[in-house]
């Protein structure tokens, strides 16, 4: 059945959604449920990769309309963005150089393969920025879809406990936090906390993204 | 047929319609110049500048842009998928990049959060 894999994929995301919409219990997102469904059933089978993707790769290309869609939270929130440019860009660049840092630090430190590690480097931006960037770098877009997947799932547990210990009075540190951290399964935190915080991380997910981008050529200069 | 459903499905597309043509303008543009830049991103700058423009308002493609937004985990789970050749990966290192995105995700936020409070006291603390 040349169709299985897409129909099954698309099921599992629509079921998923609608379980997490109704119960609203975190290990029932698409986010984790999709993926784990469709490896219980890709594994016993021996599924190769090439095989799942035959029919549904075309759905990664939809990451680039979704990148142009970015315009339209950027241009909403200009405001926001003119009014604490200085604060939201040295968050941006001083986290992003925290995460490319300690991603590249760690995974020399444990040993981990050149492939995997540069594949790492892209992980706390959101997907669609992020897969480009891994191609630009030398990594495998592939893995780092995947870290930037367990990126998000952990920054999401994380942050809520960080917001307890941290002691961050405004709104902006709070969103930053969820916005350079954990990409989209942060921003739908930050939405949680508080409107605010939603519209700086939303902000500041696409921002980083974009500057994450843009620093590629520095990048692989420099790793 | 519901005819509200139906104007909804429609506008919908037709938003997704003038986001992708963006994309594919985008690319192209990207490609004629010869910038290393993806074409969504080169479709984003395109957007942007129609917006300040007045050529767009933002309200014409929330509908599109809003629902290409929320269901983008569909477009990138295929790449999840990945993992089904990376069985010896996941064996021999998972443990070790699992530690990796933990503890560099802990660093990033915390780092990320205290730059911005305190870029931002220090900004209050100057403007009176």
């Amino acid at each position: 059945m040349p169709l299985f894999w897409l129909l099954l994929t698309l099921l599992a995301y629509l079921g998923s959604r609608w379980l997490y919409r109704r119960s609203g219990r975190y290990l029932l997102s698409p986010l984790i449920l999709v993926p784990v469904l469709l490896l219980a059933v890709a594994i016993p089978l021996h599924t190769a990769y090439a095989e799942y993707a035959r029919n549904t790769h075309w759905l990664m290309g939809v990451l680039g309309p979704v990148t142009v869609a970015f315009a339209v939270p950027i241009w909403q929130q200009r405001a926001l963005l003119a009014r604490h440019w200085p604060a939201l860009l040295t968050g941006m660049v001083v986290g992003s150089s925290a995460s490319i840092a300690s991603s590249w630090g760690l995974a020399h430190l444990l040993a981990l393969d050149t492939a995997t590690s540069l594949s790492l480097v892209p992980r706390s931006i959101t997907t669609p920025f992020a897969m480009p960037l891994a191609q630009d770098l030398g990594g495998v877009p592939e893995l780092t879809a995947v870290f930037v997947m367990f990126t998000g799932v952990l920054g999401a547990l994380f942050g809520g406990v960080l917001l307890r210990w941290l002691p961050l009075r405004t709104p902006l540190a709070r969103g930053a936090l969820f916005g350079v951290g954990a990409h989209g399964a942060g921003v739908s935190r930050a939405q949680e906390v508080g409107s605010e915080e939603g519209s700086v991380a939303g902000l500041v997910m696409v921002l980083t993204g974009l500057l994450n981008l843009c620093a590629a050529p520095l990048l692989a200069l420099l790793l | 047929m519901n005819t509200a459903l139906l104007k909804k499905t429609l506008r919908l597309l037709a938003e997704m319609a003038v986001i992708g043509a963006l994309f594919l303008l985008g690319g192209k543009l990207a490609a004629w110049l010869g910038w290393p830049i993806p074409g969504g991103v080169m479709g984003l700058a395109l957007l942007l500048l129609l917006f300040a423009c007045g050529v767009l308002k933002p309200a014409m493609l929330q509908l599109g842009a809003g629902w290409l937004m929320a269901e983008m985990l569909l477009f990138f789970i295929p790449a999840l998928m990945s993992l089904l050749d990376y069985g010896a990966l996941v064996r021999d290192e998972g443990w070790r990049i699992l530690l990796v995105i933990a503890l560099s995700t802990l660093v990033v936020m915390v780092v990320t959060a205290l730059t911005v409070e305190w870029v931002c006291r220090w900004s209050l603390h100057r403007e009176p």
